[in-house]
């Protein structure tokens, strides 16, 4: 059975996904029970695969038993095994939300269990095709989640989403031909020889490489392609914004870093310096504007949104500089912003419901009328400036010092700006959370508030808040396991 | 809504709905052709399955589509949809149960010959069974106008 795990933690969502659909003929409210169980077994079994990952290396699975390079081969080391988990717990997190704070509909829990799919999907193969088809049903999963929302809002930053995110897939798609083209195989392993073989300066190498990498961009959201994404994440329900925020981006990084360590490999990067600096210039200049426009902003999404922007540029520019102790850190970084970045938007819909603030204005005073949310929303928003204890600040600092070590020195100094930048948002926040005078008048609350909030989506936050800071306990085990199952990239 | 508002949309033809009804039955057929035909020539569930859905497109064009709509029941698109996921899941988790991987049809060989082909066949019926409802549900959907809630929206 456990060597199933992989090719199982596909199965069970889409086949979860049916029931509510199913059970839609007879009942309006069964999608969030069948959810919240398939997410449940979903996140037991991500955790016995990280499990066996962790003690018996990597796992690999040839789906019908066609070998690899010919079938389709599910691969599942160090790296995806972590994704993996975390896409289980956050799924698992964000329904507790959920149950309270809707949407109802079973229609939307079956979107649910599909994006779970594309998720994990993404996560497990081994193929490169396969990962396009898994990037498409994410991207489909989440442009209907994000236009479950009631207000026409949703429906116009989905449709935009849409349009954006199928641009961004059909660039991956096109440079998967190129690839193919080159090599004559999918497969991630056999295409990284392969591709070594065929000469890393060869046109299609090269324009495969541009293609799918300029393509998971556009997913990821650095900076010139991510305008989809703040109005994804403002205007989809919370429940929506705390999951695709903490996991759509997060899988499509991982997805790069895949591609940059499996299929092209260091070597590549090396060999063709110039794709490697162009890389590293779109995750600076992402870093820079992302935070700059997240300064800019007045809505409290909008701004966590663009500080997504700069987070995840911080994480890509990790994962090129490519020295071990950078991708360790890139690594850590891309599961505590997902925790982090959830943990915020689930925080933000609880002080929206208590006291009506969405707004900087807005969140003036509001620490004495929401405690709970609002101190977990500054432990939260601390941890991703990247104040020591907290998981924010080990991602950081080993992505520096890898940054260091690698002698790039632009780099250094864009991603020490960038904690500057940082702080200059939250701080603000924060500081008006509990510094300043009410600017809501709590009468005007009551009357225009009425969204009550469960103990449930309370516990979120917090469980969020204390993960933000606990989760740097498990750093060294996450380093080991890197270490122990990516060898080729660790001991270059 | 969109009926009442329009209702000179929809002309009752006796043209089109003599050639709608000739014709049905043999797209009907050419889809489960090109299903069938997944296996080892072009085609497969994907393509078999649109050309099925536009089976009820078309009677929906000749006879209406309120008519089409209360004629085709709901869950049948549901059964349909829900069914095609649930043959491919069974499909390739029986392979499993019996000891193989994921999808190995030739697990199957011990009680069908050529238990590949048909499985891989069953398996593109399944996937043309989703497209095709999938197809007739986003077209019910679209026709049905933005006048009720927009909750569901993204459905399928």
């Amino acid at each position: 059975m456990i060597e199933h795990l992989p090719v199982l933690l596909v199965v069970l969502p889409i086949v979860g996904g049916t029931v509510p659909l199913v059970a839609s003929l007879f009942t309006d409210r069964a999608g969030w029970p069948v959810a919240t169980l398939t997410v449940f077994v979903h996140a037991v079994l991500a955790g016995l695969l990280g499990w066996t990952v962790w003690t018996e290396g990597v796992v690999s699975y040839a789906v019908g038993g066609f070998a690899a390079p010919y079938g389709i081969e599910l691969v599942v080391d160090g790296l995806s095994a972590s994704v993996v988990v975390l896409v289980g717990v956050v799924a698992l997190g964000v329904l507790a939300y959920a149950r309270h704070a809707g949407p109802h509909s079973n229609a939307f829990y079956s979107q649910y269990l599909l994006l779970v799919t594309g998720l994990t999907g993404m996560t497990v193969t081994g193929d490169v095709f396969n990962l396009y088809v898994f990037l498409e049903i994410t991207g489909l999963a989440a442009y209907g989640l994000v236009a479950s929302g009631r207000e026409a809002s949703s429906a116009v930053a989905a449709l935009k989403y849409l349009i954006i995110g199928t641009v961004g897939a059909s660039l991956y798609l096109l440079g998967v031909g190129y690839a193919l083209a080159a090599t004559g195989t999918l497969n991630m392993t056999d295409l990284a020889d392969k591709l070594a073989a065929v000469g890393y300066d060869s046109t299609l190498v090269l324009t495969a490489f541009g293609l799918m990498v300029g393509g998971l961009t556009v997913k990821v959201a650095l900076f010139p392609l991510h305008t989809w994404q703040p109005d994804a994440y403002a205007n989809a329900p919370d429940s929506v914004s705390a999951f695709i925020s903490a996991l759509v981006s997060t899988v499509s990084a991982y997805a790069l870093a895949r591609l940059l360590f499996s299929v092209f490999t260091v070597e590549f990067l090396e060999a063709v310096p110039g794709a490697r600096w162009a890389l590293l210039t779109l995750a600076s200049v992402s870093i820079v504007a992302g935070s700059a426009l997240a300064v800019s902003q007045n809505s409290v999404q909008r701004m966590l949104a663009y500080s997504s922007v700069s987070q995840f540029g911080l994480v890509i520019a990790g994962f090129t500089v490519a020295t071990p102790i950078a991708v360790v850190g890139a690594t850590v970084h891309l599961l505590g912003h997902a925790v982090m970045k959830g943990g915020l938007f689930a925080a933000s819909g609880v002080i929206e419901r208590e006291t009506g603030a969405t707004t900087v204005g807005g969140y003036a005073g509001m620490a004495a009328r929401a405690p709970v949310a609002a101190g977990s929303f500054a432990v939260l928003a601390l941890a991703m400036v990247g104040v020591p204890p907290a998981v924010g600040f080990v991602g950081k600092w080993y992505i520096v010092v890898g940054a260091v070590e690698a002698g790039v020195w632009p780099v250094v100094a864009v991603l020490l700006a960038s904690t500057l930048l940082t702080l200059a948002y939250f701080a603000r926040l924060v500081e008006r959370l509990y510094f300043a005078e009410p600017t809501i008048r709590e009468e005007a609350a009551v009357a225009d508030g009425g969204a009550s909030v469960s103990t449930g989506m309370i516990a979120v936050v917090v469980v969020a808040a204390v993960l933000a800071v606990a989760l740097t306990a498990a750093v060294p085990a996450l380093e080991q396991v890197l270490e122990q199952t990516l060898p080729p990239l660790l001991n270059q | 809504m969109s009926v009442d508002d329009q209702p000179g949309l929809y002309v009752e033809s006796t043209i089109i709905m003599t050639t709608v009804r000739v014709v049905a039955p043999f797209v009907l057929t050419f889809a489960l052709f090109i299903m069938f035909h997944g296996a080892d020539s072009p085609g497969g569930g994907f393509q078999g399955g649109v050309i099925a859905g536009s089976v009820v497109l078309m009677l929906a064009f000749a006879y209406g589509i309120e008519s089409t709509r209360q004629w085709l029941d709901v869950r049948v698109v549901v059964a349909l949809a829900a069914g095609g996921v649930l043959t491919f899941a069974s499909i390739g988790l029986g392979t499993i149960v019996l000891g193989g991987q994921f999808l190995q049809y030739t697990e199957y060989e011990v009680f069908l010959s050529h238990a590949s082909k048909y499985g891989i066949e069953l398996v593109e019926l399944g996937i043309g069974a989703i497209v095709a409802s999938v197809a007739i549900g986003l077209f019910f959907l679209l026709a049905a106008g933005f006048g009720h809630v927009v909750d569901e929206e993204g459905e399928a």
